[in-house]
């Protein structure tokens, strides 16, 4: 693992933190959360360098220290080249009545390598905690490689949780319906992602961020 | 408009149509029916380029172009279009988007700048309106839950917005309530010109009621068999396909 500073950053009672991590080759950040707060935080890897070799080790922890927390996390990698993305996640339910989500998504290419790694773990007097946790990647190339490792240790039993895992290839019946309406296989492949995409990005709340990170998108499709 | 002759083609090596030929002329209606299996949606998959079939013999020429030369695309943007037997799910990509995009690429095709946003929420209310579509509809995902009618339904105001010269209606009668037929077949005929035409494929009847074809035509075991007026429909809703085992 990298040597970067590990940020340490405690919600306090009642706070409603927002966080963007738009890559950052290596975020470290340990989060507390006090007695009703909520922590929304994404990770995105994107970008449309000629080099297409950059690295992004991202390791987030997030501890909920106090009942009637929400901690909901999203992330996305759109990967070519020789780039690669590792993401992981701790999320602690370490007291009961809390919220977690987790959603995180992958789209690779060429000889491009991601990996999240989720681990979510709820103590055994943590009743009452709804965890979930859900990554989609899809793989453009043969080359292409995401690595999934969900990791659920629930020692409650008065809990929902659940984790959801797949890796697939464009849906190829989608593209030839588009393309029977005369859209190009391109564009169409385009739209499709866009689409994949947008359950992330449409859950920041800066709009010109998610226009722009759609613009992005596109010139790097 | 359309020339089949002598095709042969396969999926996944197996062989599917075996000499199949059919002329198809402007302004006509074309029924096709056939046993299950016989190689009515292979055909639709054919003429529209899917990549899963191979042509291994014959050709087929469109509006005096090789049609197998095309990609699906340049297909559908010369005027083929399908109304899909299994209509595709789409997440995320919303009716309305797909059309612009849909609209704009064949009007770009045509050397025509792209609507206006104005413009073409003018020429979807209208289109909405000719095959009584649902506004609900074509604000969510494409196909995503519909219904089994809603899903036809939502192929034909699709035709009604991209206007194609040939038109080939794979059973879109099938999961469509009796009023919906109606109204759906109702719209396939106002958007009939003296300069389109149209291929249906249907086991019933019924359809046939409403959108009357010119011919009628039986396709068993990769070829046409038989071609009839709209009278050998009537024929085969009362004996069936037990002619061709004779
Ligand atoms: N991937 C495949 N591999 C092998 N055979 C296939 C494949 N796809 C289709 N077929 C076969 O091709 C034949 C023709 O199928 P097709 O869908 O064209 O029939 P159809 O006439 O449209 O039938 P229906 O009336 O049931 O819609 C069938 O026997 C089918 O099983
Ligand atoms: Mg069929």
């Amino acid at each position: 693992m990298s040597k970067a500073i590990i940020q340490h950053i405690t919600l306090s009672a009642g706070e409603t933190r927002e966080v963007v991590i738009l890559n950052q080759p290596n975020a470290q950040y340990h989060f507390i959360q006090e007695e009703g707060s909520t922590l929304r935080l994404h990770i995105l890897c994107l970008t449309d360098s000629q080099t297409a070799d950059e690295q992004w080790q991202s390791s987030i922890t997030v501890e909920q220290n106090a009942t009637n927390c929400r901690t909901l996390l999203y992330g996305m990698g759109l990967l070519h080249g020789t780039q690669q993305a590792h993401i992981r996640t701790a999320v602690l339910h370490n007291v009961g009545d809390g919220y977690s989500s987790q959603l995180f998504k992958f789209v690779l290419d060429d000889q491009a390598k991601g990996a999240f790694r989720g681990e979510l773990k709820i103590l055994p007097n943590a009743q009452q905690v709804e965890a979930y946790q859900t990554n989609r990647n899809i793989l453009l190339s043969r080359q292409a490689e995401m690595l999934t490792e969900p990791q659920l240790e629930i020692y409650a039993d008065d809990v929902k949780a659940s984790h959801g895992a797949t890796t697939g290839q464009l849906d190829e019946s989608a593209i030839f319906y588009m393309q029977q309406r005369g859209i190009d296989r391109d564009t169409a492949a385009k739209l499709l992602l866009c689409a994949f995409f947008d359950e992330v990005l449409n859950t920041l709340s800066d709009t010109e961020l998610q226009e722009k990170l759609v613009e992005k998108i596109n010139t790097i499709l | 408009m359309l020339e089949i002759k002598n095709l042969h083609a396969s999926i996944a090596g197996k062989e599917i149509l075996k000499g199949l030929n059919l002329t198809i002329h402007e302004g006509e209606v074309h029924a096709i029916m056939g046993p299950n299996g016989a190689g009515k949606s292979t055909l639709s998959n054919v003429l529209t380029g899917h990549p899963a079939y191979t042509v291994t013999e014959g050709e087929v020429i469109f509006r005096g172009k090789n049609l197998l030369d095309m990609v699906p695309e340049v297909r559908a943007r010369e005027g083929i279009f399908l109304s899909f037997q299994y209509p595709v799910e789409i997440p995320g990509v919303s009716v309305v988007n797909f059309m612009r995009t849909a609209v704009n690429e064949k009007r770009q095709h045509e050397g025509k700048q792209p609507l206006k946003a104005a413009e073409f929420l003018k020429l979807m209310r209208e289109k909405k309106a000719l095959v009584g579509m649902d506004n609900k509809l074509t604000n969510r995902s494409v196909n995503e839950g519909f219904s089994g009618g809603e899903k036809k339904r939502n192929e034909i105001f699709q035709m009604a917005m991209l206007e194609p010269c040939l038109s080939i209606l794979d059973e879109t009668d099938s999961g469509l309530d009796i009023d919906a037929l109606r109204i759906v077949a109702e719209g396939v005929n106002k958007l009939k010109t003296p300069h389109t035409a149209s291929i249906v494929i249907t086991h019933y009847q019924r359809l046939l009621d409403y959108i009357v074809p010119d011919f009628v035509h039986v396709l068993a075991d990769g070829k046409i068999v038989r071609t009839g007026s709209k009278d050998l429909a009537l024929e085969l809703e009362a004996n069936g396909y037990a002619f061709l085992n004779n």
